[in-house]
C-alpha cells in the first residue's frame, strides 16, 4: 500500500482533533435525524426521488437542447449569457465586469461553483473586495478557511470559536451565544447588501423553459444579494439546467428535506432577469456564467451520474469518513462521497489517487442520495482507472496481482495459506495475533487479528461428510 | 413426499482460513433442517477484494474458477453478504459475456443466497431452537443491508430462537468501518469508526454481537478483543447451532 | 472565451456518444396550462376552508403568526397592533394598488408614517423608497400565492409591489384572501407555467418568491436562530368570512 500520503496526514490529524470530533458528531448526527424525520412523513418522498433522477438524466440525454433553450430566454428577459468552458475563463469574466462597471465589492451569497473556481482569491488580486454572506460562509471567511461541508460550511467551528473570530475581526466583545452573534453578523453585513456594486451567487436550478434562475436559501441573504445592488452575477455548473417549472416542483419538494429536514427552505428565489423599469429593487444587469469545467466530459463518462447532484449534503452526513474527519481533511472543494466524485470531474484521476479509497464502500451514501447517485460503483470504477492507469503505486498493483493469482490458484492459495500457518506461529499470543510486521501492522496496531485456523475448513469437510 | 432440497456451501475465504468453526455450525445447522449439504472442492475467494480496489482483471480470472465449481448446484449458501452480493450482483457483469462462464454465471448469480435470507426466504423457516443463551446484539453488515436489502430474515431468525434475548443496536446499520483493504489502508480511520460501533455495542449490555459477514466478525472482534472486553462476536450460524458442534 | 457555438457544439457531440443511463423523461406539463390553472382555481374556490387551516398550521409550524379578519376594514387594526407591541412608528407597504388598501388614512392619524411603493419608479423615488424600506422596522405586503402544504407564502415582484418590503423591515406582515390559497406545491406548478405561457404576464416582475417563515441559520453549532439577514418575523392576515 502506499506510505503515508497527505491525505492519510489531514485525515490522522482531523481523527486527533477534539473539538472537531465532537462538532462532526453533533452536526451529522442531528442532519441524519432531521432528513429522516423528514421523509418519514412523506409518503410521496420516494416517488418524487425516483421521479427527480428521471428528470435529471434525461436533461443530460438532451443537454444541449436546453442550455440553449436557457440562454435564449435569459436574454429575452434582458440578461446577458456568458459561456465559460473552463474556471479561468468564468473568472476573468466576472473580473472584466468589475472592472468595466467600477466594482469595488462584492456581496456573495454561497456558492460552491464559486469555491471551485477560486473566485474571491482572484477578486481580491484585482482590488475587488468579496463578502461572504451566508453565515456560516461568513466565518470562515473571516478566519481565512474554506468551507468544510456543502451546505454548514462552518460546521467544524465550535461557538466559542466563532465568538472568539467575530470578536478578533470586528474588534468588539461578543458572548458565546448564536443570538449574539448572528445579530452580529446581521448588523455588519447589512451595511454590506446595502452598498455593494455586485451580487455574486451561485445557482441551485436554471428553469430552461422560462429563463429563470433558482436559489435555495434560508438566511435571507441569496434574496439580498439579488435585489440590493445593481449587477447580480451569477455562476452555474451546466447540470444545473432542468427542463419546465414543473420539473423544479419536483426538485424542491426533495432538496430541502435532504439537505436540513425542512419542507421547503425559507427563501426559494426565481429570478428572472434583471429589475423591470418599473420596480423599486432588483438589478439593472443579470448575468448567468454557463460554467463547464469538466463536467461536459462526464456526458458520456464513468462519473455522468455524478451530474446529477443537487449539493444538498445528505451523503456527506451519513458517510462513516466524513463523520470521522470531517471536510478540510479532503483537501479539496468539495469533499465527501459525492466530493470525491466531483475532484475526480473537475481535475482528474490523479487528483483522486488517495480519496478514491476513503471510502468503506458502505452504501450509505447512494442510499440517502436524493437522486439515487450509485456512488460507490463509481469510487470502485475510478479505483479501476487508477489501476489501468498505472496511477496506483507499482508496488501496490504488483501485490494485488499476485494476491489475484493466489485467489485464482487452489493450489497457490492452500499454499499460501499453510505458508501463513508456519509464519504466525512465534506471533500467536493466548490465541490471537498482536502484533504483526509490514502491511499487516497497519492492522494489529489497533486491533486484534484470529490466526489462521489450523485447519482450515476444506480440511475439516471430511470430517463433517 | 418432499423433494429434500440440496445447497452447495460456498464457504468463503475468511471463514475457510480463520473461521472455520462458522463453517461447521453452517453443515450443522443445514442438516438439522433437513438440507443435504455438499462443498465443491477448489474454492478459493469469490474475487471481492480484488473488485472493490479496483483489480478487475484480476477479479475476473477468480471468478471464472470460483463459477464452473457450482455448476452442479441448486442452491449455493454463502455465509458471507458482501461475497453472496458479490455474485449475485457484480458476477453477471464482470464476466457475463464471457463465452465459456457468461451465462453460468447468471445461473450462480439466481441460485446463490446468504445464509438467512437462504433459512427465512428459501426453507421458510423462522423458528430455530438452540441452547445458545444470552443477550445478543445484531449489527447489519453494508453489503447484506445495502446491497442485498435483506435487514429482516437475521432479526427474525434471532428473534425466533427462545433464549436468545434480542436487543437493538444503536446505528445497527452504520458502518464498522472493516471495509476489506480500508481497513489496512486508513487504519485509523477505520478504527474510529469502529469504536463508535463498539461503543454502540456496548450500550446495549449485550454479551455478543452477531453479523452475517466474516470480516465485520474480524473487524468487531479485534477492537473487542483488543480492548479487553468481554463482548463476543460471533456469526448468526453459531448462535443458531448452538454448542450442536459435535 | 468560448462562444456559444462553441460551447454548445462540445456538449452536443458529448451528448451523441452518451448512450443514457436508462430510458428517462421530464416531468409531465400540462398541455394547456391555462385552463389547468383554471381548472385548479375552481378546485380551490370548493377547498379554500381545509387549504386555509392547512396553511394556518404549517405557517404556525415555521413560526409565522397567522391572524384572520372578517374584512379588509379590520386589516389596518391588526397592522397597528404589531406595530404597538413593536414599539414601531415607522412602516414600509406595497402600492395600494398593489395591496388592495391603502393603510395610510387609517394608521397615518395614529401617529405611523407609512411609505408606499411608487409605481413610477423615478430614481429619486426609488432611492427615497429604499431608505425608508432600510429603516421601517414592519414592511407590509399582499401575496399572489399561499401554498398550505409548507405554510409557504409566494409573492411577485413588479411595479409598487419592492422586494425589499418583505426583505429589510425586521417584521414582514403579508395580507391575502381566500383566491390566493393553493393546496401543493403541483398547483404552484401549474400556476407557474400558466404564468410563463401567458406572454404578458411571463414579463412582470425580476423575481418570484417563495418565503416560507422567518429567515434563519443553524450555522454555528447547528443551533437555530431566527432573523438572520432577512425578517425575524413574519405575520399572515387571513381577509375573509367564514
Amino acid at each position: 500500500m502506499t506510505a503515508s500520503s497527505r491525505f492519510g496526514e489531514r485525515a490522522a490529524v482531523a481523527l486527533q482533533d477534539a473539538h472537531l470530533q465532537e462538532a462532526l458528531t453533533i452536526a451529522t448526527t442531528k442532519f441524519i435525524g432531521l432528513r429522516k424525520d423528514s421523509f418519514a412523513g412523506f409518503p410521496q418522498g420516494e416517488g418524487l426521488r425516483d421521479q427527480a433522477r428521471a428528470i435529471k438524466e434525461a436533461t443530460l440525454q438532451k443537454l444541449d437542447h436546453y442550455l440553449e433553450q436557457l440562454a435564449d430566454n435569459v436574454e429575452r428577459l434582458g440578461g446577458h449569457v456568458h459561456w465559460a468552458t473552463t474556471g479561468d475563463e468564468a473568472r476573468e469574466t466576472i473580473l472584466r465586469l468589475c472592472r468595466d462597471r467600477g466594482v469595488k465589492m462584492a456581496v456573495k451569497s454561497k456558492s460552491m461553483a464559486t469555491e471551485e473556481i477560486e473566485l474571491n482569491e482572484a477578486l481580491e488580486r484585482a482590488g475587488v473586495t468579496p463578502i461572504e454572506t451566508d453565515l456560516g460562509e461568513y466565518i470562515i471567511q473571516l478566519a481565512h478557511e474554506k468551507p468544510s461541508h456543502i451546505i454548514a460550511p462552518a460546521i467544524h467551528k465550535t461557538m466559542g470559536q466563532v465568538a472568539d473570530l467575530f470578536s478578533r475581526e470586528l474588534k468588539e466583545r461578543f458572548a458565546a451565544d448564536p443570538e449574539v452573534l448572528t445579530a452580529a453578523a446581521r448588523k455588519e453585513l447589512r451595511q454590506k447588501f446595502l452598498q455593494a456594486d455586485m451580487g455574486i451567487t451561485g445557482a441551485n436550478f436554471a428553469v430552461a423553459d422560462t429563463g429563470t434562475v433558482v436559489l435555495v436559501t434560508n438566511e435571507g441573504n441569496g434574496r439580498m444579494v439579488t435585489s440590493l445592488p445593481r449587477i447580480h452575477v451569477a455562476v452555474m455548473g451546466i447540470e444545473k439546467v432542468i427542463p419546465s417549472m414543473t420539473d423544479l416542483m419536483v426538485f424542491l419538494a426533495i432538496l430541502a428535506r435532504s439537505a436540513t429536514g425542512q419542507k421547503l427552505s425559507v427563501y426559494t428565489t426565481l429570478v428572472r432577469g434583471p429589475r423591470r423599469s418599473a420596480e423599486v429593487d432588483g438589478p439593472e444587469e443579470f448575468h448567468l456564467i454557463l460554467l463547464d469545467n469538466g463536467r461536459s466530459r462526464q456526458i458520456a463518462g464513468a462519473l455522468r451520474e455524478a451530474l446529477y447532484c443537487l449539493r444538498c449534503g445528505a451523503c456527506l452526513n451519513v458517510c462513516p469518513v466524513y463523520r470521522q474527519i470531517g471536510g478540510h481533511a479532503y483537501g479539496e472543494t468539495y469533499p465527501g462521497p459525492i466530493g470525491i466524485l466531483l475532484t475526480a470531474m473537475l481535475k482528474g484521476d490523479r487528483a483522486v489517487k488517495d480519496l478514491a479509497h476513503a471510502s468503506s464502500l458502505c452504501g450509505a451514501c447512494q442510499e440517502v442520495c436524493p437522486v439515487g447517485i450509485d456512488i460507490p460503483r463509481m469510487l470502485i470504477e475510478l479505483r479501476h482507472r487508477l489501476d489501468r492507469e498505472r496511477i496506483a503505486p507499482l508496488g501496490e498493483r504488483l501485490m494485488f496481482g499476485i494476491f489475484g493469482r493466489v485467489l485464482a490458484s487452489p493450489a497457490l492459495f492452500r499454499l499460501g495459506a499453510a505458508l501463513g500457518r508456519l509464519a504466525q506461529r512465534p506471533l500467536v499470543r493466548d490465541g490471537r495475533l498482536r502484533s504483526l510486521p509490514l502491511l499487516f501492522g497497519r492492522w494489529t496496531r489497533s486491533r486484534d487479528l484470529p490466526p489462521l485456523a489450523s485447519r482450515p475448513f476444506s480440511k475439516r469437510w471430511k470430517d463433517l461428510a | 413426499m418432499k423433494n429434500q432440497v440440496r445447497a452447495s456451501l460456498l464457504v468463503t475465504c475468511l471463514v475457510d482460513l480463520f473461521y472455520p468453526e462458522i463453517g461447521v455450525a453452517i453443515v450443522k445447522l443445514l442438516r438439522r433442517l433437513g438440507v443435504a449439504v455438499d462443498f465443491p472442492p477448489g474454492q478459493t475467494c469469490c474475487g471481492l477484494p480484488l473488485f472493490n480496489s479496483g483489480y478487475h482483471d484480476e477479479a475476473a480470472r477468480v471468478a471464472r474458477r470460483m463459477i464452473p465449481i457450482f455448476s452442479g448446484s441448486e442452491h449455493v449458501v454463502v455465509p458471507s453478504g458482501s461475497c453472496a452480493w458479490m455474485i449475485r450482483k457484480e458476477y453477471p457483469g464482470l464476466v457475463g459475456g464471457d463465452p465459456a462462464v457468461g451465462s453460468q454465471a447468471r445461473t450462480l448469480a439466481e441460485r446463490t443466497h446468504e445464509l438467512s435470507q437462504f433459512l427465512v426466504k428459501v426453507l421458510g423457516v423462522t423458528r430455530l431452537e438452540t441452547d445458545f443463551r444470552g443477550r445478543v446484539t445484531y449489527h447489519d453488515s453494508c453489503h447484506l443491508l445495502r446491497g442485498l436489502g435483506e435487514s429482516q430474515s437475521p432479526r427474525t431468525l434471532l428473534g425466533g430462537a427462545p433464549g436468545v434475548e434480542l436487543v437493538e443496536l444503536p446505528g445497527a446499520d452504520e458502518c464498522c468501518g472493516f471495509g476489506g483493504s480500508f481497513s489496512v489502508r486508513l487504519p485509523e480511520v477505520s478504527t474510529s469508526i469502529l469504536d463508535k460501533k463498539i461503543a454502540n455495542i456496548e450500550k446495549t449490555g449485550a454479551g455478543c454481537v452477531v453479523a452475517c459477514d466474516a470480516g465485520c466478525l474480524m473487524q468487531m472482534s479485534g477492537g473487542l478483543g483488543r480492548k479487553g472486553s468481554p463482548v463476543r462476536a460471533l456469526h448468526l450460524a453459531q448462535i443458531l447451532a448452538g454448542s450442536d458442534l459435535s | 472565451m468560448a462562444t456559444r457555438g462553441e460551447f454548445l457544439e462540445r456538449i452536443r457531440r458529448e451528448v451523441r456518444r452518451a448512450p443514457g443511463l436508462f430510458p428517462a423523461s421530464a416531468a409531465e406539463r400540462p398541455p394547456r396550462p391555462g385552463e389547468a390553472a383554471a381548472a385548479a382555481r375552481r378546485q380551490m374556490a370548493e377547498r379554500w376552508p381545509e387549504a386555509l387551516e392547512r396553511f394556518r398550521q404549517e405557517f404556525e409550524r415555521v413560526n409565522g403568526v397567522f391572524h384572520r379578519v372578517a374584512g379588509l376594514d379590520e386589516v389596518a387594526g391588526v397592522i397597528r397592533d404589531i406595530a404597538r407591541e413593536k414599539g414601531a412608528r415607522e412602516l414600509v407597504a406595497w402600492a395600494p394598488g398593489e395591496l388592495g388598501l391603502d393603510l395610510r388614512p387609517s394608521l397615518e392619524p395614529q401617529g405611523f408614517s407609512i411609505a408606499v411603493a411608487p409605481t413610477d419608479a423615478r430614481d429619486d423615488a426609488r432611492q427615497r423608497h429604499r431608505e425608508a424600506a432600510a429603516r421601517a422596522p414592519i414592511g407590509v405586503t399582499g401575496a399572489d400565492f399561499a401554498l398550505a402544504e409548507t405554510g409557504t407564502l409566494i409573492l411577485i415582484s413588479g411595479a409598487g409591489r419592492p422586494r425589499s418590503t418583505s426583505l429589510l423591515p425586521e417584521t414582514h406582515v403579508a395580507v391575502f384572501d381566500r383566491e390566493r390559497l393553493l393546496e401543493t406545491l403541483e398547483q404552484v406548478g401549474v400556476m407557474l407555467e400558466a404564468l410563463h405561457a401567458d406572454a404578458e404576464r411571463s414579463m412582470s416582475g425580476g423575481v418570484i418568491s417563495f418565503i416560507t417563515g422567518p429567515s434563519r441559520t443553524a450555522d454555528i453549532e447547528l443551533t437555530l436562530t431566527r432573523g438572520v439577514h432577512g425578517p425575524k418575523e413574519v405575520h399572515a392576515i387571513f381577509v375573509g368570512t367564514r
